[in-house]
């Protein structure tokens, strides 16, 4: 214990420590954590220690190949010296977008993969709302977090990567909603990460009890990086019966990073819980997303949306299990790629046999802007319940030349009518979840892409 | 009684092909597989030596590769491999005349119906017993006009350049573990070769029968299609039903030249104690065409994925595939589309039914190379699920490099509708007919393309597999 305190105080000089066991005890034990939550990080390790490295031969893993792509043994846990609670002090990108984000419920940054800043609207906090830091609520919510952190949404035997965040973690978001509180306003995550060689562990924990409704905005960004980075994260959403959520990730990293994040949503008896994944930056992006209807009546719209150019290279692995009767899903990815960008959408339906009357629908859309993009798309169905509707559809193509001409025929340059053709296509998934703020930002990304693009 | 009569006279609820017959092989292997078994085919056949290395090769890379884990439930099969007989041979030696073919094989396939139909509609007819050719036959005016219908065997001895030009250049034995176990063990299959600008204009039928218990059949079919040329290939698969497993695993190699045009018909109708894994694939050249039909009935578990090399500007290919699954049976079928040059173009479209505890499985890939301009592909999927304990599955791969392809596919699953089935039954009709119109109104569009005595055949077999089936 001696050497913890000592590591602390190396630490605190702004050190990093490695991803290995040492480094795990140095960044995380003898930091005066409960026992449940210090057993359970133990317990995650062991998860990703006896888990073998993802490799093109698995399944799920076939068109991405990890090991060259997050060269682990190269990062380092980040410096755990927090940037004071002083927007002044904040990088200009990170100031620039809360500007943008005046309509909120509630706000909370994380810099570097620590919360340093935190407000709510006190009416709702009166009510009983909880918008925190994980580490925070670890002290004071005890109860609710061993019940749900890291154990029925995103355990650590999901995956090694899933392993290795349940075990490395350093802070996150806590958001609980009480019984029929509804918000009106999103809830505004947005989380900057900096520092090349630097891999950052975070989790989203989300509950909605009985009746309450919700929305949150989680937004991570960074600046491009001259060298490797990882930002991981673990988002946990549980809606309880009759509630309704709304979960928006949009990811707008720097070139350099992997952006690693692995969801999954909860959806008891006619709850909705619906989600968006806006994948823009980094340069490679790996989100698995599955989406659980455990509950009679349940209903879940998935949405995602994807733009890459350059080399980058987007893994969405969907899924959709609906595990009660009269459940209904629909799940619908789009996605442009330029440059040599590549895209790959895997995602699956499965039906059990209990789950009469399901409405299930997938689909994955991709635009190819240039010879050098590549689109991949596998979409699944497992069906084992007879009375059921559900179909699937995946198309890949390039941009239609009538629609061009038609465009340009009313004096539009080539270069615009592409853009506005884009931007159509993508727009698509913005209009099917309004939330404030969001699609301007998104098409404002989008059109700063496009300018950017070879081919204008 | 005719033996017609007979099987007409059978109960249509049990499976019609079970039947055995009782004669003694003029030669077997031990049960099991080793090198010697391979060698002891080889001698048998009395082969060239490079075929025997080719074998031991092969073999080599059976025994290096894993058991599949995806697909059908294959952890029973090592079993099953150990104990089947990889060669048996029922007798000395292939006969083209029809009065020569022993009584008793002769004796099976007229129950089967085969030489009234060659008689009839046929350009040519084979016919396979256990590991070996019994008979195989061709109509004079296509012999004359260079035509070749041959067992496999006969191939190699008779035409041993074209056949080492094309053998193995299509499914290479490392391209799957069973691919390499039928490159070890391969018996039986025939060897067309259509020469340039000729046209069959009636089809040539291969019929494969597996009549003894524990038998592995391991046929290798060699087709190449001359420039130009055309052709109508249909092969048909049953066996008696015994306790034990049996196992299929064929592989078969097609090469469309330039312009030319070839369809393959399978109707596979083993029964459903055998394990079906076969290899198809055929590469399809400039402004050619190649047509699977595709039709799975039977079997325990199948796995087979016809497959269209789009190699040459222009070509087609196009795969029709129709599976039934029943109690305890598994189809894992589809197909599989490359386009590896401009303007080529490919559609899938695959039915599925599956009833009581059976499981119907698309599984397909699309895939275009860069480079293949303004390739097109569209796949569909549909499967209908007859009642709640039977499972469908979609597995598409879309794998795509090429800016300017075009390229889609959809799926659906659904039942029958209780709407549809109550407006027939107020019309007069039993629940059973109601049942058997819808599902094959289901399948029409591939059924529809099927020969007629197939065709006929599938709904036969599926208005008494639809029996008893609302409830």
């Amino acid at each position: 214990m001696a050497d913890a305190v000592a590591d602390r105080r190396e630490r605190a000089g702004g050190t990093v420590a490695p991803i290995n066991p040492t480094g795990l005890a140095q960044a995380q034990l003898g930091m005066g954590e409960p026992d449940w939550l210090a057993q359970r990080r133990l317990h995650a390790w062991k998860v990703y220690e006896a888990t073998p490295m993802p490799t093109e031969q698995m399944e799920e893993w076939r068109y991405t190949d990890l090991a060259h792509r997050l060269p682990l043994e190269k990062l380092r846990a980040p410096s755990t010296v927090p940037l004071p609670d002083d927007p002044a002090t904040w990088p200009e990108p990170l100031k620039r977008t809360m500007r943008d984000d005046h309509d909120a419920s509630g706000h909370l940054v994380l810099i570097g993969g620590y919360v340093v800043h935190t407000t709510i609207q006190p009416s709702l906090a009166s009510q009983g709302v909880v918008l925190t830091s994980l580490r925070k609520a670890v002290d004071e919510h005890p109860e609710l977090l061993e019940e749900h952190l890291a154990t029925e949404a995103v355990p650590p035997e999901d995956g090694k990567l899933q392993a290795l965040n349940a075990a490395l973690w350093t802070d996150g978001v806590f958001l609980y909603v009480p019984d029929g509180v509804r918000l009106e306003s999103p809830v505004r995550v947005t989380s900057w990460v900096s520092g090349a060689g630097a891999a950052y562990f975070t989790r989203t924990l989300i509950v909605a009890e009985p009746g309450s409704q919700i929305s949150c905005v989680d937004e991570i960004l960074s600046e491009d990086l001259d060298s490797h980075a990882l930002a991981s994260t673990s988002v946990e959403v549980i809606a309880r019966d009759c509630a309704e959520i709304q979960y928006v990730a949009l990811q707008r990293l720097g070139r350099g990073v992997f952006y690693q994040s692995a969801q999954r949503t909860l959806a008891d008896r006619d709850s909705t819980l619906d989600s968006l994944n806006v994948s823009l930056g980094g340069t490679t992006t790996r989100i698995d997303l599955n989406s659980r209807l455990l509950g009679p009546g349940a209903n879940s719209n998935m949405l995602g949306l994807y733009f890459g150019d350059g080399d980058q290279h987007f893994d969405h692995n969907t899924s959709q299990d609906h595990l009660a009767p009269a459940t209904r899903s629909d799940l619908l990815y789009k996605g442009a790629l330029d440059g040599e960008s590549r895209s790959v959408f895997r995602g699956i339906i499965r039906v059990a046999n209990r789950a009469q009357q399901t409405d299930a629908y997938q689909t994955n859309r991709n635009l190819l802007l240039s010879r050098g993009a590549r689109a991949d798309s596998l979409p699944k169905l497992e069906i084992e319940a007879d009375d059921v509707r559900c179909s699937h559809g995946a198309t890949v193509g390039e941009l239609d030349e009538e629609a061009l001409f038609y465009l340009m025929s009313r004096g539009i340059a080539r270069s615009q009518a592409e853009r506005l053709i884009v931007l159509g296509f993508l727009g698509e998934i913005l209009q099917r979840l309004p939330l404030g703020g969001v699609a301007d930002k998104v098409t404002r990304a989008i059109e700063g892409k496009l300018r950017t693009a070879v081919h204008a | 009684m005719p033996e017609n009569q007979l099987v007409e006279g059978l109960d249509l609820d049990q499976y019609k092909y079970d039947f055995r017959t009782e004669d003694k092989p003029v030669f077997r292997t031990e049960p099991g597989l080793s090198e010697d078994v391979v060698r002891a085919i080889s001698a048998h056949k009395d082969e060239p030596e490079w075929m025997l290395e080719f074998r031991l090769k092969a073999y080599r890379l059976y025994l290096s590769k894993p058991m599949p884990t995806w697909g059908a439930d294959l952890s029973d099969l090592e079993n099953v491999l150990d104990q089947i007989y990889y060669y048996v041979r029922p007798q000395d030696r292939m006969k083209n005349s029809w009065e020569d073919v022993p009584d008793n094989i002769k004796n099976t396939f007229e129950r089967l119906g085969i030489p009234q139909a060659e008689q009839k509609v046929l350009a040519g007819v084979g016919a396979q017993y256990e590991s070996e050719m019994v008979y195989h036959s061709l109509k004079k005016e296509w012999d004359d006009k260079g035509v070749i219908f041959d067992s496999i065997e006969d191939g190699l001895k008779n035409h041993p350049d074209l056949f080492r030009k094309y053998f193995a250049s299509v499914i290479p034995p490392a391209d799957n573990k069973f691919a390499a176990l039928n490159s070890a063990v391969w018996s039986g299959g025939s060897f067309v070769y259509v020469p340039p600008g000729v046209h069959l204009d009636t089809p040539l039928q291969a019929y494969f029968r597996v009549n003894q218990e524990r038998m592995g059949q391991f046929e290798r079919t060699l087709i190449i299609l001359g420039e130009g040329a055309q052709a109508h290939y249909i092969e048909g698969c049953t066996a008696p039903v015994y306790s034990t497993e049996s196992f299929h695993s064929g592989v078969i190699e097609i090469v469309v030249e330039k312009n030319a045009r070839f369809r393959y018909t399978t109707i596979q109708n083993w029964s459903n104690n055998m394990y079906n894994l076969v290899t198809q694939r055929a590469i399809v050249n400039e402004r050619a065409t190649m047509e699977w039909l595709d039709g799975n009935l039977g079997s325990k578990a199948t796995m087979k994925y016809p497959s269209c090399y789009l190699v040459g500007e222009g070509a087609h290919g196009s795969i029709l595939s129709i599976a039934y699954a029943g109690d305890g049976q598994h189809q894992d079928t589809g197909g599989k589309v490359v386009h590896a040059a401009p303007h080529t173009t490919s559609s899938i479209v695959s039915k599925s039914i599956s009833k009581g505890t059976g499981r119907a499985s698309y599984r397909g890939l699309c895939k275009v190379h860069e480079g293949s301009t303004s390739a097109r592909s569209n796949v569909e999927c549909d499967a209908l699920l007859i009642n709640d304990t039977a499972r469908s599955d979609t597995y598409p791969y879309i794998e795509i490099e090429e800016q300017s392809a075009s390229v889609g596919h959809e799926a659906t699953v659904s039942k029958v509708g209780d709407e549809q089935l109550f407006y027939l039954m107020s019309r007069g009709m039993s629940a059973d007919e109601a049942m058997a119109l819808i599902v094959r109104g289901f399948i029409e569009p591939i059924a529809k393309q099927l020969p007629l005595e197939y065709a006929v055949e599938l709904n036969r077999l599926i208005e008494m597999e639809m029996e008893g089936s609302v409830g």
